[in-house]
């Protein structure tokens, strides 16, 4: 992260300056699209709003470190394989099987552009919620910038482009403006529905308390598994042989994944400072803030390895022998497909296994 | 329907039609003889009133397509002014029934049958009435509890001679007014809508289809269709119970959550909408039940669209970029959903694009496609008349605007955002 020097910053910042930006000498322009981020006069890339965020961070971290609280980290090996893998995508192109890549594409353009939700969670009074105080802390910043640069970052704003339109651009450069398939929106949004309502993970705190710390986990684990996508979009959208613009359409997801480093840096940081705190239940007793974190954590991970691998499958087979038709062979592309699927197996363990219950 | 009643019904239209010339073009010919500026704006708002009241009397009173053209133009905040909007809005749900002995004969027709050899019990007091037909509760010889629709007699040949009346109305309208709204297109949607309408085959297919799409869903409920007692005017149907969706207080009483109702009925629509391209256009709050378990029951598949190619993923993207505030996505979006001006500038949109953020700079949307960002939209379009809304954009909107309306009598918020994550 391009924050790492600034451990001696301020730690208490106000909502405009962890949303500035700088200036750029050259903006980004994306297919067309004016986006956010830019570059400086040397050419590089700097992304939106870090002029003083990355610093922000890094003070945070230094904090924590002061304190002897640990900076929590996922185990990548629980990251499930991109589906299709990189070389599956590539036979698939070869053989003008376009569909799944342009829907997997635009999926996660979408998925990109929804991380704006995060600005809509609530964040409840801290002061009230946690025994220790707050002041100075990533936590404290949630609602006063954080949450709306991330928001910013994924969407857009205003008249600049985020991450859902630079994905949008590389797919548009690489395909060259391909037809979207029209079950896109389908296959996002499941067929069956949301099904029935689970369980609350952490009742004993406030419903508004357990939606953001659900809801920073999820989005934590999603931007670190994003990991392996912007990998897989890379090297697809970056082949010569299968991209009309291999230069640009690579790197502007080159420039996604260098904006997504402050978000997966903010989260660690803030759900760090609460492991390292004590939460107020609404019963008038405290519960380790370590304790309510693993808990969400553990289960979202323990989910996703189990049903991401399984979601994303389903989500490129469901019209894989429709898409395949275009193929000479369909028969023989797919049983080629299936041989170079990815073999993965996932740790026993996601490294926040819950502790015996302990509330004061 | 005989020659007398047709002409009574030209009659009552020329009638109409001349009660509103006489109220916007006397005062607005008596002021130019008096050089007095001419009235704009909310000055007319009087004048809007009272036509409005003289366009519901002729609608009540002759029904069929009148009121489905009334229908049409509570629909059209983007066209029309407040007060003729709120006014016929009524008519959505406040039409009067026809008597018994009229609709047991149309049954009996289109069966060939006398009733009591289909049903065991037939209710004369209807469940409800609207323009084109009205249900009745009844039940079937082995037990079974149905909704029946019916149409109204003679209601083809209605339609036929009242699409004609209107039509002629709106020719002389458009060839005297120097700037007239333009209303044959809206009359011409109206005709296909009415024959969609029309056809009951039509609305079991449109059932049969939505209830495909949440088959997997427990939580939605789309009445059975009894085809071997269906025809193209009768329509009968599984009877399925509950409280009416807007009955909050009923909601409670059973333990249900209105957040929670909310909240299905916005996954349903924006499911049928964005993701199938197909979705029942008329979700007002007599089309929608919830069952003592919290489940959803879509009734009134008359007025079901298919949407063009393409149209859920460019509604999809107008949606988001208004919720997430990014104006030059919001531009593209409209021009991709076929949005139109006359000139062919763009700066139109860029002006209510920028109107939608202005709205927005205080309160985030949140997720919430509200009737105040409907009516924001629809409202900036109407100021900005050189816009050409598509079609289709003005059902889906109209559908939205009537769900958030059951949001609000709810106390409830309907999330989109989440509803296009799929949860």
């Amino acid at each position: 992260m391009q924050a790492e020097g600034y451990a001696d910053a301020p730690l208490v910042w106000s909502r405009e300056a962890l949303l500035e930006s700088g200036g750029y000498a050259e903006p980004l322009v994306a297919n067309g699209v004016r986006c956010h981020g830019g570059f400086d006069a040397d050419g590089r890339y700097r992304s939106p709003r870090t002029l003083h965020r990355g610093p922000a961070i890094s003070a945070w971290q230094a904090r924590l470190a002061r304190e002897g609280t640990p900076l929590l980290d996922l185990d990548r090996r629980l990251m499930p394989p991109q589906y299709p893998n990189v070389a599956q995508a590539k036979l698939l192109l070869a053989h003008g099987v376009r569909d799944p890549v342009v829907r997997a594409l635009t999926i996660i353009s979408i998925v990109e552009g929804f991380g704006a939700i995060i600005r809509d969670v609530g964040v409840p009074d801290l002061r009230a919620l946690l025994v220790e105080p707050v002041e100075g802390t990533a936590l404290a910043h949630l609602a006063e910038g954080l949450f709306e640069a991330h928001a910013r970052d994924e969407s857009g704003w205003r008249d600049e482009g985020g991450h859902k339109q630079m994905w949008e651009a590389a797919r548009d450069l690489a395909f060259e403006r391909p037809k979207l398939p029209g079950d896109v929106l389908m296959r996002m949004m499941g067929r069956g529905g949301r099904g029935e309502r689970g369980e609350r993970l952490l009742p004993e705190l406030d419903a508004t308390a357990e939606r953001l710390i659900v809801m920073m986990s999820r989005v934590l684990v999603v931007e670190i598994f994003a990991e392996g996508t912007f990998q897989w979009g890379i090297e697809l959208l970056s082949d010569p042989e299968l991209s009309a613009e291999p230069e640009r359409a690579g790197a502007l997801v080159r420039y996604v994944r260098a904006d997504e480093s402050p978000h997966v840096e903010y989260l660690r940081t803030a759900l760090s400072e609460l492991r390292g705190r004590t939460l107020r239940t609404v019963d008038g007793r405290t519960l380790p803030g370590r304790t309510a974190v693993d808990r969400v954590l553990h289960a979202m991970l323990r989910s996703l390895v189990r049903s991401r691998p399984e979601e994303q499958r389903e989500d490129v087979r469901a019209n894989l022998a429709e898409d395949m038709k275009v193929a000479a062979n369909p028969a023989a592309l797919l049983e080629a497909f299936d041989a170079l699927d990815s073999v993965w197996t996932p740790p026993a363990r996601t490294g926040f296994e819950p502790e015996p219950a302990a509330t004061g | 329907m005989n020659r007398a009643a047709r002409l009574r019904r030209t009659l009552r239209v020329a009638r109409a039609a001349a009660s509103l010339w006489c109220l916007y073009k006397l005062p607005a010919a008596w002021r130019r003889l008096r050089g007095l500026p001419e009235r704009k704006g909310r000055e007319l708002d009087p004048t809007h009133e009272r036509a409005a009241k003289v366009v519901l009397a002729c609608a009540l009173d002759l029904r069929g397509v009148i009121i489905k053209t009334c229908q049409a133009v509570a629909t059209r905040s983007d066209q029309f002014p407040p007060a003729f909007v709120d006014r016929l809005k009524q008519l959505h749900d406040a039409v009067p029934p026809k008597p018994f002995p009229v609709i047991r004969e149309v049954v009996e027709r289109e069966l060939g049958k006398p009733l009591g050899a289909v049903f065991a019990r037939f209710e004369e007091t209807p469940l409800a009435s609207a323009s084109l037909a009205q249900v009745h509760g009844a039940r079937l010889h082995d037990g079974r509890e149905v909704a029946v629709k019916v149409q109204y007699p003679d209601i083809e040949e209605i339609v036929r001679t009242d699409i004609r009346n209107v039509r002629r109305a709106c020719r002389v309208y458009e060839r005297f007014d120097p700037q007239p709204l333009e209303l044959l297109p809206l009359l011409d949607e109206l005709v296909s809508h009415t024959a969609l309408e029309l056809d009951f085959q039509r609305e079991a297919d449109s059932a049969d289809r939505v209830r495909r799409l949440f088959a997997g869903n427990p939580r939605v409920v789309v009445p059975e269709i009894h085809r071997e007692f269906s025809t193209r005017r009768v329509l009968v149907m599984e009877r399925v119970g509950g409280m009416k969706i807007t009955d909050k207080a009923a909601l409670v009483a059973a333990g249900l959550d209105p957040v929670d109702v909310v909240q299905d009925l916005m996954d349903v629509w924006v499911r049928m909408i964005l993701a199938e391209g197909f979705f029942q256009a008329d979700p007002h709050p007599g089309n929608l039940f919830v069952t003592p378990e919290g489940k959803l029951v879509l009734l009134d598949f008359g007025l079901s669209k298919e949407l063009p190619e393409g149209f859920g993923l460019g509604l999809f993207e107008l949606m988001f970029s208004m919720m997430t505030l990014n104006e030059a996505a919001m531009l593209r979006a409209f021009q991709e959903l076929g949005f139109e001006t006359k000139t062919g500038d763009s700066s139109t949109f860029l002006l209510i694009a920028r109107r939608m953020m202005e709205r927005s700079e205080s309160g985030r949307f949140e997720g919430e496609f509200t009737e105040e960002m409907t009516g924001e939209l629809f409202e900036a379009i109407r100021e900005n008349p050189v816009v050409r809304v598509p079609t289709d954009f003005v059902l889906v909107g109209r559908a939205f605007g009537l769900l958030s309306g059951i949001a609000h009598t709810l106390g409830s918020r309907a999330n989109v955002l989440q509803a296009m994550r799929g949860g």
